[in-house]
């Protein structure tokens, strides 16, 4: 590393400890980083003044409603993974629905409890929270094939439960986030037919996760399209996610 | 720290409970507005929860290392034009808007630092804080504060590190840092 590089870099670390680069130009800092001692011996010097600034703002309370967000989405983790440590909303849902012997397989409420606890979670301007069911044995992954074109980077999963009368969950990354007049549509594609399923949008962070109500047997596909905020009746462009079944 | 990185949900609702004030109150106080500031701290949270393996003990705090990747989001989302309303909540005046939490021990002590580090950074030569607030709160880039401001780039950054250097050196003798 040559002295005239340090030179070059070393009035940048103020603006980089800010988060003020543009972010090629971060880029090229950190590469610098790398190799150049002195500036991360400076950045280190610093960092407890930017981390001071954080702690000068006024505190304000943890909003329930985003931890009753998060702990869905985590929930909903757990379970595609098939992890048992998922806790709360499934296990509530089988104690008032349980049955004798304990198996809710081949039980057919008279409302579809696992379809009435889906709601929609939305990563993005509004949020409901989502409870998700699913039997713990039978459920299934399903991958989405994407429109590259359209969403470089996306991807996307269908949660399938082993439960009949489950409805399913679509999850999905990568996803451009929009603006406030437009939103993502749910389909399920049967015998040529298209049923709206549902709306959503997506967080920052192109992640999101829909519901799907539907009854799946027999069905072709679930799609997403991109639609006007209000919803469409029927598609009106080509799918960007398709998850053919 | 360690059970959330093995994926445990219950430590990581710990995790919020514990942190999940501050990354909120970082967020709002940036983008000025409570429904985009509750999804910056949620994608931060959900972020961390999905690559909780890349927390480093060696480089700083929990507290630290949540608090700057809500600073990241944020930044993100100001400079994406995400936030319409693009005036910044100031810190004055915010705590009226919001039901004002229970005075316990740790948000006594908050509010403390938090005054000790405002004290500090109201020190500071008035073009040091200038470019300082512009960059960490506003969000923008030292190009953006250099147009703004109309001084040459140059200038901003040796503000933003004069500045960044002076309120280290005030605050060493009276704000504990987490390790």
């Amino acid at each position: 590393m040559s002295v005239e590089r340090h030179e070059i870099h070393e009035q940048s670390v103020g603006a980089y400890a800010l988060g003020a680069l543009e972010e090629l130009e971060a880029k090229h800092f950190e590469a610098h980083l790398e190799e150049c001692h002195l500036c991360r011996d400076e950045l280190e010097r610093l960092r407890p003044a930017v981390d001071a600034l954080a702690r000068s703002v006024t505190p304000l309370p943890a909003p329930p409603a985003v931890k009753a967000a998060l702990m869905a989405e985590v929930e909903a983790d757990l379970r595609e993974r098939g992890d048992s440590r998922a806790p709360g909303i499934l296990s509530r849902l089988r104690e008032r629905f349980a049955v004798t012997g304990g198996s809710i397989a081949g039980v057919r409420p008279a409302v579809a409890w696992v379809s009435a606890a889906l709601v929609l979670l939305v990563g993005g301007v509004t949020g409901f929270a989502i409870s998700q069911s699913t039997s713990d044995s039978g459920a299934e992954t399903l991958a989405a094939t994407v429109d590259e074109r359209n969403l470089p980077g996306g991807s996307g999963s269908l949660l399938v439960p082993g439960d009949p009368d489950g409805g399913a969950i679509l999850r999905v990354h990568g996803m451009p986030p929009l603006d406030n007049k437009s939103v993502y549509q749910v389909w399920v594609q049967r015998d040529g037919e298209t049923i709206s399923q549902s709306l959503f949008s997506v967080g920052m962070d192109g992640t999101g996760a829909a519901a799907v109500s539907e009854d799946l047997e027999g069905a072709d596909a679930v799609m997403v399209t991109r639609e006007q905020a209000q919803g469409a009746r029927a598609p009106t462009g080509d799918p960007i996610i398709t998850v053919p079944l | 720290m360690a059970l959330v990185q093995e994926g445990n949900p219950r430590a990581f609702e710990m995790l919020y409970d514990r942190h999940g004030g501050p990354a909120f109150s970082l967020a709002y106080r940036m983008v000025g507005n409570r429904v985009t500031a509750e999804d910056i701290s949620q994608e931060a949270f959900l972020s961390i929860w999905r690559s909780r393996l890349r927390y480093q003990p060696e480089r700083g705090s929990v507290r630290t290392w949540v608090l700057g990747i809500v600073h990241h989001r944020a930044i993100d989302a100001l400079r994406r034009n995400l936030v319409h309303d693009k005036r910044r909540a100031s810190a004055e005046g915010i705590e009226e808007r919001f039901e004002a939490p229970e005075q316990t021990d740790v948000e006594v002590a908050r509010m403390d630092e938090a005054n000790i580090v405002r004290g500090a950074i109201k020190e500071l030569p008035d073009e040091q804080a200038k470019v300082i607030e512009l960059a960490y709160f506003g969000g923008f880039s030292h190009s953006k504060i250099a147009e703004m401001l109309e001084m040459p780039i140059g200038t901003v950054k040796g503000r933003m590190r004069l500045g960044l250097d002076k309120l280290r050196r005030q605050l060493e003798g009276g704000v504990v840092y987490e390790r």
